[in-house]
């Protein structure tokens, strides 16, 4: 459906994208994700034929933009950064003059309109001028103007911008049921909007793509090893290295050490636990070899290429190695690598 | 072709009488040209049945006034960013070029049709011919036309309204006053007579007698052919820069 091909554009001395290519099939909804300046309007901007690109190849449903440019526009609904509107019309009337510019038949425009309004929610301010809206109704107007023709390719430029939580969510949501039937392209800068929404993201860095792929595809490309946050209680001559007999180790990190506060001793008694009683009757008594700590730390393990499902299979490996050890296991927790660090790490200067 | 033009047409005309520019470029227009009619120019005085000079102080008031008109066409849209929109939205160059102009062409038309109480108010008075009112509307009009068309290029060219307006205001009164040059130095015959004919207002000079001179008539449209194409350049080019 869009096709961009080793495209690189200039404004002067600047290089806003420099050799982008990709393309995106029929009913995905792709993320462009990146730091401000990174690319990610100019190439909407190649996209919609507002401009054109310095060299490379810009396609839409197999017509390049700058050969067809009318025909690609009639295709396509496109919310511009900052929905820029005309200020003196009113919600409809600027409506309606979209509805007109894309030649509907009356009927059709009232029905078109009517349909757009409910969809973003403009019913109360249907009647304002432009001029006089808050920024989500502004935002949510530009929307409506973009879905208004019903298009089969969706171009929005940071979409939920400037909407509250509430209104971010029912714009996701629509965007979302928008998607199940066409094909959308967003830019956001907004990690959980790429990961609530897109099926492929697209992280932009410098006017080049740094990496693609579904979210968690890129977690993992970059992350290598899994990660656990894990704490035990160990006799305190074992606290030193106690993660190395971890099988399958590729590091620990954050390793601290922290004596135990004593407690009643449990009425089941292992081996640890006994010690843990005899550490809190007797503290002066008890020999250093026997006193227990909590040792705390985050682990990497390697990953095997057949787990399918990491975070359960690794878990269980570490509470089997607790478990076999005699260690008491006080917390385990797989650590995700969120978006945003990957995002940090690929985009970092 | 001619429904999306119009569709642009009739936005540029909701833009222009949603903002006060419309309505004093109006008032101005109205009170000047009556105020020079009678007062100045002393027509009641003067006992000659002519309008000559009603269209006498035209020229000088549209350098003026209709860069107010076009100041905003495009630059406006330059710097609150629904130019992008305009040019994302299914329309040609030509249909945005086309639609903003004849926009501001009606309103200046219905500004002439405004005037029509002068000469009927004076008509009663002396047996004036209709045929040179006919004419003086007729040059007024693509007097108008042409000087839309450079403003509305200027404006394009241009990334706020007032450095369009000061453009357009300063292109306007060089093109209606290049003859002037010959009032002052001897040149040869061919480059003043180029220069009569590339003036504005000697191009008027007929109109305002009441004659409709082809070559009047031709080079006015000559003159908004050539700047309306020019927009439709300068709209693409900007897509390359």
């Amino acid at each position: 459906m869009i096709e961009l091909t080793n495209v690189h554009k200039s404004y002067g001395a600047v290089q806003a994208v420099r050799g982008v290519s990709f393309a995106i099939g029929a009913g995905e909804i792709v993320g462009l994700l990146g730091p401000n300046g990174a690319g990610k309007t100019t190439i909407l901007k190649l996209l919609t034929g507002f401009h054109f690109p310095s060299s490379g190849l810009v396609q839409i449903a197999g017509h390049d933009v700058s050969e067809h440019p009318l025909a690609i526009k009639r295709r396509i609904g496109y919310l511009p950064e900052n929905a820029p509107l005309y200020q003196d019309f009113t919600v409809q009337e600027y409506l309606q003059f979209a509805a007109r510019a894309r030649q509907m038949p009356r009927e059709e425009q009232e029905k078109r309109i009517t349909a757009a309004v409910a969809a973003c929610g403009l019913d109360e301010v249907l009647h304002r001028p432009v001029a006089a809206l808050s920024k989500g109704f502004r935002q949510r107007t530009g929307l409506a103007q973009a879905i208004l023709h019903d298009p089969d390719i969706l171009i929005l430029d940071e979409p939920t911008s400037g909407l509250d939580p509430n209104q971010i969510l029912e714009i996701r949501r629509l965007i979302r049921n928008l998607g199940e039937r066409k094909t959308v392209l967003l830019s956001t800068h907004i990690m959980q909007e790429v990961e609530a929404l897109c099926g492929r993201v697209l992280i932009l860095n410098r006017g080049r793509i740094a990496a693609t792929g579904t979210a968690s595809q890129i977690a993992a490309e970059l992350a290598g090893a899994q990660r656990f946050a894990i704490s035990v209680i160990v006799p305190e001559a074992a606290a030193e290295s106690v993660f190395d007999s971890v099988p399958g180790i590729a590091g620990a990190q954050n390793v601290t050490v922290q004596d135990v506060a004593a407690g009643p001793a449990p009425e089941r008694t292992g081996a640890v636990a006994a010690e843990a009683a005899g550490a809190a009757a007797a503290p002066q008594t008890v020999p250093a070899e026997r006193r227990l700590v909590r040792v705390s730390g985050e682990v990497a393990l390697q990953r095997s290429a057949a787990a399918r499902d990491i975070d359960t299979e690794s878990g269980a490996l570490l509470f089997d190695w607790a478990v076999a050890r005699g260690y008491k296991l006080v917390e385990l927790r797989p650590v995700r690598h969120s978006l945003e660090d990957l995002f940090a790490e690929l985009t970092r200067s | 072709m001619m429904g999306s033009m119009l569709v642009v047409a009739r936005k540029e005309l909701h833009s222009l009488f949603n903002s006060a520019v419309a309505y004093i470029v109006i008032t101005l227009f109205l009170g000047l040209t009556s105020v020079w009619f009678f007062s100045v120019h002393q027509f009641l005085a003067r006992d000659v049945a002519s309008l000559r000079g009603y269209f006498g102080l035209v020229p000088l008031l549209f350098v003026v006034l209709l860069p107010a008109l076009t100041m905003r066409a495009w630059a406006e849209e330059t710097s609150s960013g629904t130019l992008e929109l305009l040019l994302t939205l299914p329309f040609s160059e030509t249909q945005l070029v086309a639609g903003k102009f004849l926009g501001t062409l009606s309103l200046v038309a219905v500004m002439l049709l405004l005037t029509i109480p002068v000469p009927l108010t004076v008509l009663p008075l002396g047996f004036f011919e209709i045929g040179e009112i006919a004419g003086q509307y007729a040059g007024t009009l693509l007097l108008a036309t042409a000087g839309l068309a450079v403003g509305q290029f200027v404006s394009a060219c241009s990334r706020n309204q007032i450095s369009a307006f000061l453009l357009s205001a300063l292109a306007l009164l060089l093109f209606s006053s290049i003859h002037v040059v010959n009032a002052v130095l001897l040149l040869p015959r061919g480059i003043a007579g180029l220069l009569n004919h590339l003036s504005f207002s000697y191009h008027y000079q007929s109109f305002e007698r009441g004659l409709i001179d082809t070559r009047g008539v031709a080079y006015y449209l000559l003159v908004t052919a050539l700047f309306l194409y020019l927009n439709t350049k300068v709209l693409v080019l900007r897509k390359w820069r």
